[in-house]
């Protein structure tokens, strides 16, 4: 299978690779499974104002799994989180040109992210 | 013999498998699963060597290899093996040069593994409610 140049980059230098410490302006989303074989976690920082600070992930997968989440971290800093939750997978598709056989993979990157939203608005009623 | 020098340098490593039996095994073959490494994008990273993820029939497949689940290997460790065979033209330096690449290639992909962290911490991944897809 040939990878795409943005695969490549991404995968050869992650971009946004690690964890956030958890608090109340954290949000974690972890989405997958081992048996499927990928998992992502994606985590954010919300500021005061509402807007993603930062992001951190750490994904178990193949290498256009961990494209798709190191560009969402890269996407969705500075967005509010309504902007962040409208990122859609085909967005993330077409950036990396995944093959349709990876398109899960994005698919997933778009989950992670609507996971992590989630938790950080389940922490922030 | 080639296959065992590879082994050899590999086996120390945590959480590494042989698949298969060691005796009763083809000379030349080394299919291994190192948990919490995904299969293919470990191959991402031997761009150099010609290796295989799971086993020859299922490479094409993002499915686990159904040879090493009859194995008895869980979906997991199936999902992160990865097989090197060993030709006749295969030198000593060569299998020198795939230890050292492997090494540092599993070491990079568990630090960007969030199950290698939950290993780490000591949870039981198998008590973790995963949403499969």
């Amino acid at each position: 299978m040939a990878y795409s140049e943005k695969v490549l980059d991404h995968y050869e230098n992650p971009r946004n690779v690690g964890v956030l410490e958890d608090d109340q302006s954290v949000g974690t989303g972890m989405v997958g499974a081992p048996a499927c074989g990928d998992v992502m976690k994606l985590q954010i920082k919300v500021g005061d104002d509402g807007i993603i600070q930062d992001a951190k992930f750490k994904t178990y997968g193949c290498g256009s799994a961990i494209a798709s989440s190191s560009l969402v971290t890269e996407w969705v800093k500075g967005k509010s989180l309504d902007e962040a939750a409208e990122i859609k997978n085909t967005q993330i598709a077409q950036e990396l040109a995944l093959p349709p056989v990876k398109i899960h993979c994005s698919v997933l990157a778009e989950d992670a992210i609507a996971a992590a939203i989630d938790n950080y608005r389940e922490k922030n009623q | 013999m080639l296959r065992d020098r590879l082994y050899d340098g590999l086996k120390d490593m945590e959480e590494v498998y042989v698949n298969g039996d060691l005796e009763h095994r083809i000379a030349g073959n080394l299919n291994i699963s190192f948990n919490f490494v995904e299969g293919e994008s470990l191959i991402m990273a031997l761009r150099d060597l010609a290796v295989s993820s799971g086993s020859a029939c299922t490479s094409a497949s993002l499915e686990p290899s159904y040879v090493l689940r009859a194995l008895g290997r869980n979906d997991e460790l199936a999902h992160s093996s990865i097989r090197f065979t060993i030709g006749r033209f295969t030198t000593l330096e060569e299998i020198d040069y795939t230890i050292e690449l492997v090494r540092a290639a599993v070491e990079k992909l568990r630090e960007l593994s969030p199950l290698w962290d939950m290993y780490k911490d000591g949870i039981d991944l198998n008590s973790v409610e995963w949403v499969a897809h």
